[in-house]
């Protein structure tokens, strides 16, 4: 009991989520990067084994991030309940998607059909985006909820798609092409662009000082690891530097690994919640009216 | 809800009364036999201030009934040491055991004589607070009525945790024994550390929440921002224990920087002292014969005692007066001669002139304009010469008070603010009038359900005083009581209330120490018992009343928890509680706080649900008592006489009495109790049995508002208050002191400083210092004050070891630890939640620190009474408590034997345990 | 159209807590779990310091952000305003909870008593499983409003069909009502006050109005 029992300075400000633990991040990590490697797969045009190995990759992903949620949830004998929702619900259409992309894709996995595989990279791309959806449609989470979110997410998934996808030509001894590396940097790149318009939007509509502390002390290291060192890793192999592979390979892990940090920092440390605001403080008796109040945001923002 | 209804669900009505703010009306909702839910009683909606509705305290009655941590046996100590490291080892036993031991116990104390050798009652009780366990346990009260005397000086914080000079000096000057402002007629409150928001209960709070909404401005003077000062127009953070200079310096722009007749010049002339002349020696002048006090007759230009027919007293002035006398203590007459007299009011500005908000300032810490600012909003706001119409009466409408809080009204410097608040209030004619300072109740006089006919012609005009005697014949030298409150205090008198109203910390402190070699040490009592009280927490010096406590040869505690003090018992006996039993009491009239209504009736507490466990009603516990040790009959009467309260059980046109020589069950008795009570109320129109009271609750009888002010009352017997000259009290303090120095007792000469006619500032805050000093401390490392403010939740409750209780209070700033000022914590390198050690010269408490921008610099705050250690979930709270290590000490002690509920400290963070 | 609302007057509260305490008896919520509470806030710095005690619940929005990410249609927004949660539904996804910026939400995932594990009678005669480990809320009392369809009688007017909190209120800071309804107590009340809505730029639509001053 004591324990759930807050004193009265912790009710006030924005305070970090802690209905969704890492099971639920893991969805958004696994699942996210899942998709997208599952459209890149449907695009580069591999062998049939390797397209084997990247979609049993990305199936596995995303299966592994909906059984975390699925152990998250407190009523899992019900969860079949998910699927009532679909005129409002981006957690019903993404159950949605998953039900048809798993079938499509163990579909793909026999046969690597080159229509499935395109069918199941399509269904990727709309599981990638419907998780977006789901983070952006929580208006109680300031962090989650500003629009910048959803490219983000979208763009991170891209990115780290197609690090896994370059991990997986590593593996595979599968050529991913100057175009391919090109399109590569390009993603990190559009990451990265979407990353510093969410913080800027974040810091001009305003957000909790707490999430805001947190995302500014992840932007360098995320910037760094996720972004310059994989782009200068691949311009490396693009000049000609020996050993590309296993460079690649580096470079792939990088972008993933960056993409899901971020995604485990923004669903669970920088997700704090609203708080609440007073527009103005209550006259009592014949006293006057205090200033508008909004604890734990020092922008003015929504 | 087709579950719901298919069980048996009842409302039953009953009340709550856990604080003195109280009685309040509530509802349970039981289904099936058990108690589910605390409701309003919308029944009670018209005739209740709060509309039917109790406070948050109510909600814990279903927790503290079911609570799994209850004594629900009788239970006897098995381990005859006593002490907090002694486990008492209580074992269940029968009922017929617990209640023979006690019977022979009482027997056998009986046969030695109901005082002892030192004329010492050998039997004493102590209960908690204001009197509310009286609302809990039956017919006890008979009981210990049938016994004799009982001394009820071993106080649980009587004194230091009340208002308690208010009691004393409220209950003097205007009979009120409570003071409130007139709230729902009230336009400015200046509420010095007044924390009516938390303490007043729901009348108070739902009245003030109106007033707010009327647009009446109160200013509350504190140090930290309360509740009361959060939901007040202004907050001025005063500096600790200055308050007696804060008002003064009102007092000095009201009389030197306004002029007289903006004053309520008729108020001042005929309904108090004003006019009286001063002689020379300080005393009044009085008529050589008939020893009246004299006035100056402005129509004959000439002296005349008071009361002379016809004439016109001068309120100010100085003037000729021949052949007076003056008479000092112990009657001692002094022919004046040729003297100049004064009238009081002219003394009283010639007092106050020195005192203004400039040299307040600088005591108080508040700027002399913020001073200056609310004495002429006050006075405007008095607007002296409105009337208003109640009931076809016209009265003064004054609609402004000063109302004071704990800390500020007892101890040190108590007098000066008490004497301080009722003279503004009459300076604007603002006493006992409607929107004005209030009285709400009495408790030192009689009768207690009626404040006006306890009203009757005394001495110099003024309304009859019973103090304890201070003339060589008649004062009392031996004392009847373990406090000396007959020797010590003449103004709290000895009724009923008197001793527990005594100094009840000189009775804990004589134990362990004595003023002077000459006295004795007092005796314990032979049999202790207590009730709804856990001393050993809410009092002082708390690790030390505790070594006391466990010397006590034989205590029986009625308990609901083992608790710190019970701890030390010999035998508990657990008493059905509050919603398990059954007990009728009064309701409405005006009682304490705020509880001021338009209806006056009763109430009645039943069982709601079964009672747990072996407990049982205290009413039949006080029945096998009184068979048991031989005193049925004599019980037995004491019911007939009203002794378990309400009414007598025979009136002059009723009979319900019972057979004073048969054994009665609690239901008989209170059967008899409602018909006697709505028989008594109804003037013999209706009487109802206790069924019917089972489903209605209460009966009331419509009341005038005109009882709430007494001045009407005053101006009928032609009575004057005794403000703003004590003449008196300066004659009973000289008095006092000859008999004490007769005696070779010197150890209260610093009390007898009190007794003046016109109260001077003296340094009090500096008291504390002079008290680290002389216990060898130095002041310089105690630069903070220790301040204790009340907590709606727990407020009086004893409900410590409720867990809703704290749930819900934990949403309130400070119950979660000691409230600092975020700048000072910073200067200490304390963190919200770190946790902090706050020492005194006497030991240590620790807690969390809660950071706070609404608390001054040099000022902690502790909410509530906590520290536990043998209690049931009350000892993992991991509270702080100022009780802890606040002294008890006669230095510290004010004449009126009360203590500030403030101690110097210093701070330190614990290290290594951080937020 | 009926559309029930609250409205609570800042002016009014004292943070006492009894509402809250009349929430957790009503609606038996668990220890630590409080449908409503009252917040105890602190703003300026000494010695210009303001005070606010604010009443926090669901907010019953005509624009629920909780009853559009719900996947189960556990949540819905009732014809009367109410947004009510169906507990035989709820997948206790915490969805909902996200999508609150009220902080009105709450799951608990085991049973919990107020002395330890064992439940006293009160707890055990109320505690109900299908409220574990799935998403609660205030529920304006919602039974109490079902039963002033069947008896006639009116939210906000009689005790019986009105939110616990607000029998409770010691310092009648709460009314109840219909909105729609221009003669209810809250539309009379909030046409002679000033208000706001909680976060009305998230366009939820709150249905509780918070009063600071006279019109």
């Amino acid at each position: 009991m004591k324990k759930l029992t807050k004193k009265s300075a912790d009710l006030l400000s924005p305070k970090q989520q802690r209905n969704w633990d890492w099971r639920a991040a893991a969805n958004f990590i696994a699942g996210g990067a899942g998709g997208s490697l599952l459209l890149w797969t449907a695009l580069a045009g591999f062998s049939s084994g390797a397209t084997r190995m990247a979609i049993l990759l990305g199936l596995m992903l995303i299966g592994a991030g909906l059984t975390c949620v699925w152990f998250e949830i407190g009523r899992p004998w019900r969860a079949l309940n998910v699927y009532k929702h679909v005129a409002t619900s981006w957690m019903t259409r993404e159950a949605m998607v998953a039900a048809v992309l798993f079938p499509v894709g163990g579909l793909a996995l026999l046969t690597a059909a080159p229509w499935l595989v395109v069918v199941v990279g399509a269904l990727g791309a709309a599981f990638l985006y419907t998780q977006a959806r789901i983070l952006a449609a929580n208006k109680g989470i300031p962090t989650w909820r500003h629009p910048r979110s959803i490219s983000l997410m979208v763009s991170t998934g891209l990115a780290e798609g197609i690090g896994f996808l370059i991990c997986v030509a590593s593996l595979s001894s599968q050529m991913i092409g100057t175009w391919g590396l090109v399109g590569a940097i390009a993603l990190i790149a559009v990451r990265a662009y979407f990353w510093k318009s969410y913080l800027g939007g974040l810091h001009a509509d305003g957000a909790p000082d707490g999430a805001l502390s947190v995302l500014n002390g992840f932007d360098g290291r995320f910037l760094m690891f996720g972004h310059v060192l994989p782009v200068v890793a691949i311009v490396a192999t693009l000049v000609g530097m020996p050993a590309q592979s296993g460079v690649l390979f580096v470079a792939g892990i990088l972008m993933v690994a960056a993409g899901w940090t971020m995604k485990f920092t923004l669903v669970l440390r920088a997700a704090f919640t609203q708080g609440l605001a007073l527009r103005h403080l209550p006259v009592r008796g014949c006293g006057v009216a205090g200033a508008a109040a909004k604890p734990g945001w020092t922008m003015t923002g929504t | 809800m087709e579950e719901i209804q298919s069980k048996s669900v009842k409302h039953v009505p009953t009340y709550c009364y856990n604080c003195v703010s109280g009685p309040d009306f509530m509802t349970v909702k039981v289904v099936d036999g058990v108690a589910t839910e605390v409701e309003p009683n919308f029944a009670a909606e018209e005739v209740h201030p709060a509309h039917g509705k109790p406070c948050v305290k109510a909600y814990g009655l279903i927790q503290k009934t079911y609570n799994p941590n209850r004594i629900l046996t009788p239970m006897k100590r098995t381990n005859p040491k006593k002490g907090r490291n002694e486990d008492p080892g209580f074992v269940p036993i029968s009922w017929d055991e617990a209640l023979d031991t006690i019977a022979e116990k009482l027997k056998a104390t009986r046969a030695k004589g109901v005082l002892d050798e030192t004329g010492l009652p050998r039997v004493a009780a102590s209960f908690g607070h204001g009197g509310t366990p009286a609302m809990y346990m039956g017919s006890f009260p008979a009981f210990l009525a049938s016994w004799g005397p009982i001394d009820f000086s071993f106080g649980s914080g009587q004194g230091v945790k009340c208002v308690h000079s208010e009691h004393l000096y409220g209950e003097f000057w205007h009979r009120s024994f409570t003071v409130a402002a007139d709230t729902p007629s009230a336009r400015y409150v200046i509420s010095l550390g007044a924390n009516v928001e938390v303490s007043g209960g729901p009348c108070a709070v739902t009245r003030h929440a109106d007033a707010r909404i009327r647009g009446y401005k109160r200013v509350q003077v504190e140090p930290h921002l309360s509740v009361t000062g959060a939901c007040s127009a202004e907050w001025v953070p005063i500096r600790p224990k200055t308050d007696p200079a804060f008002m003064f310096a009102l007092m000095h722009v009201l009389l030197i920087e306004h002029k007289e007749d903006e004053l309520d010049v008729p108020f001042l002339r005929d309904r108090t002292s004003s006019p009286y002349l001063v002689g020379p020696d300080g005393l009044y002048l009085r008529d050589a014969e008939s020893r009246k006090p004299l006035i100056w007759d402005l129509n004959q230009a000439k002296a005349v005692p008071h009361d002379t027919a016809g004439a016109f007293p001068a309120l100010s002035g100085r003037f000729p007066v021949s052949g007076a006398v003056s008479v000092d203590a112990d009657d001692a007459c002094t022919t004046m001669g040729d003297a100049e007299g004064v009238t009081a009011f002219s003394k009283l500005v010639e007092h106050i002139e020195k005192y203004s908000p400039e040299w307040a300032s600088g005591i108080c810490d508040v700027p002399a304009e913020t001073i200056r600012r609310i004495a002429n909003e006050y006075l405007e706001a008095a607007s002296v010469g409105e009337t208003t119409v109640i009931d076809g009466v016209t009265l003064p409408l004054r609609p402004v008070a000063v109302v004071l809080g704990k800390s500020v009204n007892n101890g040190w410097g108590a007098y000066e603010c008490c004497w301080a608040r009722t003279t503004l209030a009459v300076l604007v004619g603002a006493l006992e009038n409607p929107g004005g300072t209030v009285g709400t109740t009495v408790r030192l006089n009689r009768p207690h359900d009626n404040r006006h006919t306890s009203v009757v012609p005394g001495e110099d005009g003024f309304m009859a005083q019973k103090f304890n005697p201070t003339d060589k014949a008649s004062w009392v030298a031996k004392p009847t009581g373990r406090n000396m409150h007959r020797t010590l205090v003449p103004i709290v008198g000895n009724t009923a209330w008197s001793q527990a109203l005594g100094p009840t910390q000189l009775a804990w402190m004589f134990q362990r120490e004595q003023p002077s070699p000459d006295m004795a040490k007092p005796t314990l009592p032979d049999v202790w018992f207590i009730y709804r009280t856990n001393p050993a927490i809410s009092f002082w010096d708390t690790p030390t009343l505790v070594k006391t406590i466990s010397t006590f040869p034989f205590t029986v505690g009625f308990a609901y928890l083992l608790d710190e003090t019970n701890y030390m018992a010999d035998l508990l006996l657990p008493e059905a509680t509050d919603l398990e039993s059954v007990q009728m009491i009064r309701v409405g009239g005006t009682k304490f706080m705020e509880q001021f209504w338009d209806s006056k009736g009763v109430a009645l507490r039943q069982p709601v649900v079964a009672a747990q466990g072996d407990t049982r009603d205290f009413s039949w516990i006080s029945t096998e008592l009184a068979k048991r040790t031989g005193l049925l009959e004599p019980y037995n009467e004491a019911i007939n006489r009203g002794a378990a309260g309400v009414s007598p059980l025979k009136g002059a046109d009723y009979d319900f009495s019972l057979d004073p020589t048969k054994e009665h069950a609690p239901e008989v008795i209170w059967d008899a109790v409602c018909r006697a009570a709505t028989t008594s109320l109804s003037k013999g129109k209706e009487t109802h049995d206790l069924e019917w009271f089972k489903e209605h609750g209460f009966y009331t009888v419509p009341m005038s508002r005109l009882e709430w002010y007494l001045s009407p009352t005053m101006e009928k017997q032609g009575l004057r208050y005794e403000l703003p000259y004590q003449e008196r009290l300066l004659r009973v303090g000289r008095e006092l002191g000859n008999r004490l120095h007769e005696h070779k007792m010197t150890w209260w000469d610093e009390q007898l400083s009190e007794y003046a006619a016109l109260p001077e500032w003296h340094d009090v805050p500096g008291r504390w210092d002079a008290a680290l000093v002389n216990s060898g401390a130095k002041v310089e490392d105690y630069p903070l004050w220790l301040l204790a403010t009340k907590s709606m939740q727990y407020h009086a409750g004893g409900n410590v070891g409720i867990e809703l209780m704290r749930e819900v209070s934990m949403n309130i700033r400070g119950h979660s630890g000691v409230i600092i000022n975020a700048t000072t914590a910073a200067r200490y390198g304390i963190a919200d939640g770190d946790k902090v050690e706050i020492r005194s010269h006497i030991g240590s408490t620790f807690g969390a620190a809660v950071l706070a921008q609404g608390v001054r610099p040099d000022t902690l705050v502790i909410l509530g009474q906590f520290d536990h250690w043998a209690q049931a979930f009350a000892k993992d709270l991991g509270m702080p408590s100022l009780n802890t290590i606040a002294p008890m000490s006669i230095e510290l002690t004010d004449a009126t034997g009360s203590g500030s509920d403030i101690v110097k400290v210093q701070l330190h963070k614990v290290e290594g345990v951080s937020a | 159209m009926t559309r029930y609302v609250m409205s609570i007057d800042l002016r009014r509260c004292v943070g006492c807590q009894t509402c809250t305490a009349a929430c957790k008896h009503a609606n038996a919520t668990p220890p630590g779990i409080q449908w409503r509470r009252v917040l105890d806030l602190e703003t300026g710095e000494f010695p210009n310091v303001s005070r606010t005690f604010l009443p926090m619940a669901c907010m019953h929005c005509a624009n629920p952000p909780c009853e559009e990410v719900c996947p189960t249609k556990a949540t819905t927004k009732r014809a009367d305003g109410l947004v009510a949660i169906d507990y035989d539904l709820c997948i206790g996804c915490a969805n909902c909870v996200m999508a609150c910026p009220y902080d009105a939400r709450s799951i608990v995932h085991a049973a919990h008593y107020a002395y330890d594990d064992a439940a006293m009678p009160s707890e055990a005669a109320r505690f109900d499983p299908a409220r574990v480990a799935v998403s609660m809320k205030c529920s304006f009392c919602k039974d109490r409003i079902d039963e002033a369809s069947v008896t006639g009688r009116i939210p906000g007017i009689h005790p019986e069909v009105t939110p616990a909190c607000v029998n409770s209120c010691i310092s009648g800071a709460m009314e109840f009502g219909d909105i729609e309804d221009p003669e209810s107590n809250v539309s009379r009340l909030l046409d002679e006050t000033q208000h706001y809505r909680m976060h009305e730029e998230l366009g939820t639509e709150p249905g509780v109005y918070y009063i600071w001053d006279k019109s």
